[in-house]
């Protein structure tokens, strides 16, 4: 039987892998040096992967996962974002996005690590149960929960002049 | 809390999320596509090299386990040896007059068929030797 090969379209590949590293480690040279872990893996163990079992994206989401749970450091990704976002002359569009990032920050990794895979990577809630070994409605439920969380964190924040510019105008 | 969902009912967070993904440079993208696809076909390369390698020294373990490789051998030279009487004919055509006996009596002529006389015996017939009588 011919195997398909999981790497044969590599800058989507890239890009969904990289968003979803930036979400959970922040965007840089970090989330990079993951990205390519990731793909150095996926090379080395390119003949372990199943079609059956998933998409390529979601095996390769499933190596960067356990390379970030096995080898990085946890940062303190809530500073970080708010160090970035101390910059007063930043774009409204850039302040938006900061303002998110910061409020994702401050979730618990679980929540954080939902978020990324469904909107860093844009996997269905089916590819997340199959990357994180769970049923699929169990993640619709916890996806909404992540999202009802991220909602309160974001009406907390008082620094939410930005995203409720963009809301007004909607 | 409520205030912020009631103003922002219109706010679409899912959206926001998606548009808020990080993007990788496109160097980055670059030189990693770049990374991956050089080792990837470095080992696909070395992997076929070495099955194809494994092979052989398989098929050559089997051949010599049944004597195959002497039978090969010979079959090679043989076939060397078709060519070459192809190829040169000359030289082969001198090997087969050359002989012990025709060093000792030199070439044999060739014999003389006598021609039957016309209205004697059957047409084209010789006559048989004569052989001396049988005496029991």
């Amino acid at each position: 039987m011919l195997r398909r090969d999981p790497l044969a379209d590599l800058e989507p590949l890239i890009r969904r892998v990289y968003a979803y590293v930036a979400y959970r480690m922040g965007d840089g040279p970090d989330a990079e040096d993951v990205t390519s872990e990731t793909f150095e893996r996926a090379l080395r163990y390119r003949k372990s992967y199943d079609p059956r079992k998933g998409e390529p994206v979601a095996w390769l989401l499933g190596i960067a996962k356990r390379c970030i749970d096995g080898g990085w450091p946890d940062r303190d990704l809530a500073a970080e974002v708010a160090d970035s976002a101390d910059s007063t002359d930043l774009e409204d569009e850039t302040v938006r996005k900061l303002t998110v990032a910061r409020a994702v920050a401050t979730l618990d990794a679980r929540d954080r690590e939902l978020i990324a895979l469904r909107y860093g990577s844009d996997l269905t809630a089916r590819q997340i149960a199959e990357v994180l070994g769970a049923r699929t409605n169990a993640i619709e439920v916890a996806l909404h929960r992540a999202l009802g969380r991220l909602r309160d964190v974001l009406g907390e924040e008082e620094d939410v002049e930005p995203v409720r510019k963009r809301g007004a105008s909607r | 809390m409520r205030c912020w969902r009631k103003r922002h009912e219109g706010l679409d967070l899912e959206a926001e999320l998606r548009a808020g993904r990080s993007e990788p440079a496109p160097e980055f993208i670059n030189r990693l596509e770049a990374r991956v696809r050089h080792n990837g076909r470095s080992r696909a390369g070395s992997l076929r090299v070495a099955f194809v390698g494994a092979l052989t020294a398989v098929m050559l373990i089997a051949l010599a386990s049944v004597g195959g490789v002497g039978y090969a051998s010979s079959a090679a030279r043989d076939a060397a040896v078709s060519v070459k009487r192809v190829v040169a004919p000359k030289d082969v055509i001198t090997v087969l007059k050359r002989g012990s006996a025709l060093d000792q009596y030199g070439k044999p002529k060739a014999k003389k068929v006598k021609k039957a006389k016309k209205g004697k015996g059957k047409k084209g017939v010789t006559k048989a030797r004569k052989r001396p009588p049988f005496t029991g």
